[in-house]
């Protein structure tokens, strides 16, 4: 029922029974057996009746308010947390997928540089095999161009030795008759070539 | 020292004038005994040479010894070049003069070095052979050298005659080396 029917009803109670208390017919003794005021019960409802809505009004639908709108904020606070919890756990598994992809990225990394350092190591040594084989052939052919020339220096101081031993056999041995005959035999022989 | 080109214009002057006068081997002869008298006496090489004696007493003391000794050209000359103070050009002079000398007359000067002096048999025998082969007259100076050990080494112009022992070594070296580098 509306709350301004319940209050009109009710003021209607209650003046209805202020206008019946002092009534004759509403004494008890008219209600055989029965200690019941009819002006004081009417009256009485009538209060009832006011106090319902004004209870309604100032009392209950505050605290419903209340009640729902605490009811709200707690069922937003758990849809919220409930919605902080699934993007926690999507995160998550993002992360650990990601993690996981890092993992196996950093891996293949690892990888590629352990076969790419391999690589340059077969290659460091090859290429330092190549060069001390260079360096030894070059060492070599060194070597031999030394010894060449060691065998030849030595040969010429040979000849120089030699030589000037003969030279100085031949000078010890001239005397002034080969002398003459070494000058007579130029000047027999000596010619000019063109 | 002789400045070549100054010794050469002087000799070429006094060759050209000694041909017109027939005198090539008069004047050759003055400068060969003026040279030789410079080269041997150290008191006249001074006075000549030095500069702190005047020209006037240079020319005549020149004038005093060679005039009735050296012909009148090669006399003349002298003056000059001491009145030109080119005294120490005189040996030049003679050189170039005997160079252009040998030239007219197609001469060939030979310098023949041997271990010991030849006799004048050999020397002829030597510059004989030697116009037979070259086809002209020669010029020899004969020179010893004990270094060459022995033998004969003749040199003209840029030509070497070696026949001296110290020469057949030295071709024996440079034989023997050109056949250790060979076989390298």
């Amino acid at each position: 029922m509306n709350k301004y029917a319940l209050l009109g009803l009710g003021i209607v109670f209650l003046v209805f029974g202020f206008l019946v208390k002092d009534q004759s017919w509403t004494r008890p003794e008219m209600f055989s057996g029965l200690q019941l005021d009819l002006g004081k019960t009417v009256t009485n409802i009538g209060v009832f009746l006011i106090f319902i809505p004004v209870i309604n009004m100032y009392f209950y639908v505050p605290l419903k308010e209340a009640m729902d709108s605490r009811n709200q904020e707690l069922e937003s606070t758990f849809t919220e947390a409930e919605q902080l919890r699934t993007q926690m756990r999507t995160m998550k598994t993002d992360y650990e997928a990601r993690l996981m992809k890092t993992e196996a990225e950093a891996r293949e990394q690892i990888q590629n540089q352990i076969k790419e350092a391999q690589n340059l190591k077969q290659q460091l040594m090859s290429e330092a095999a190549e060069r001390a084989d260079a360096l030894v052939r070059h060492a070599q052919v060194e070597i031999e161009q030394e010894k060449k020339n060691a065998i030849l220096t030595i040969r010429t101081h040979v000849v120089d030795l030699t030589l000037a031993a003969a030279e100085k056999v031949i000078g010890e041995n001239m005397d002034s008759d080969k002398n003459r005959r070494l000058v007579a035999e130029f000047i027999d022989t000596v010619e000019v070539t063109a | 020292m002789a400045d070549h080109r100054v010794c050469r214009r002087y000799a070429q002057a006094l060759f050209s004038t000694a041909l017109k006068y027939d005198t090539i081997r008069s004047v050759e002869d003055d400068l060969n005994a003026i040279v030789g008298l410079l080269q041997t006496d150290e008191g006249f090489r001074d006075f000549v040479i030095a500069p702190y004696t005047g020209r006037e007493e240079k020319i005549a003391t020149i004038d005093r010894i060679f005039s009735d000794r050296i012909t009148a050209l090669t006399l003349q000359v002298l003056r000059v070049m001491l009145e030109k103070r080119r005294e120490e050009e005189i040996e030049g002079v003679r050189d170039e003069y005997v160079k252009l000398r040998r030239d007219h007359e197609g001469v060939i000067y030979a310098t023949a070095t041997s271990a010991e002096a030849l006799d004048e048999l050999q020397k002829k025998a030597l510059v004989s052979k030697l116009e037979t082969i070259l086809g002209k007259k020669i010029e020899a100076d004969f020179k010893i050298d004990p270094q060459i050990i022995g033998g004969i080494r003749v040199a003209y112009g840029n030509y070497i005659l070696d026949g001296s022992i110290r020469g057949a070594l030295s071709n024996l070296r440079d034989r023997l080396r050109h056949d250790l580098l060979k076989q390298l």
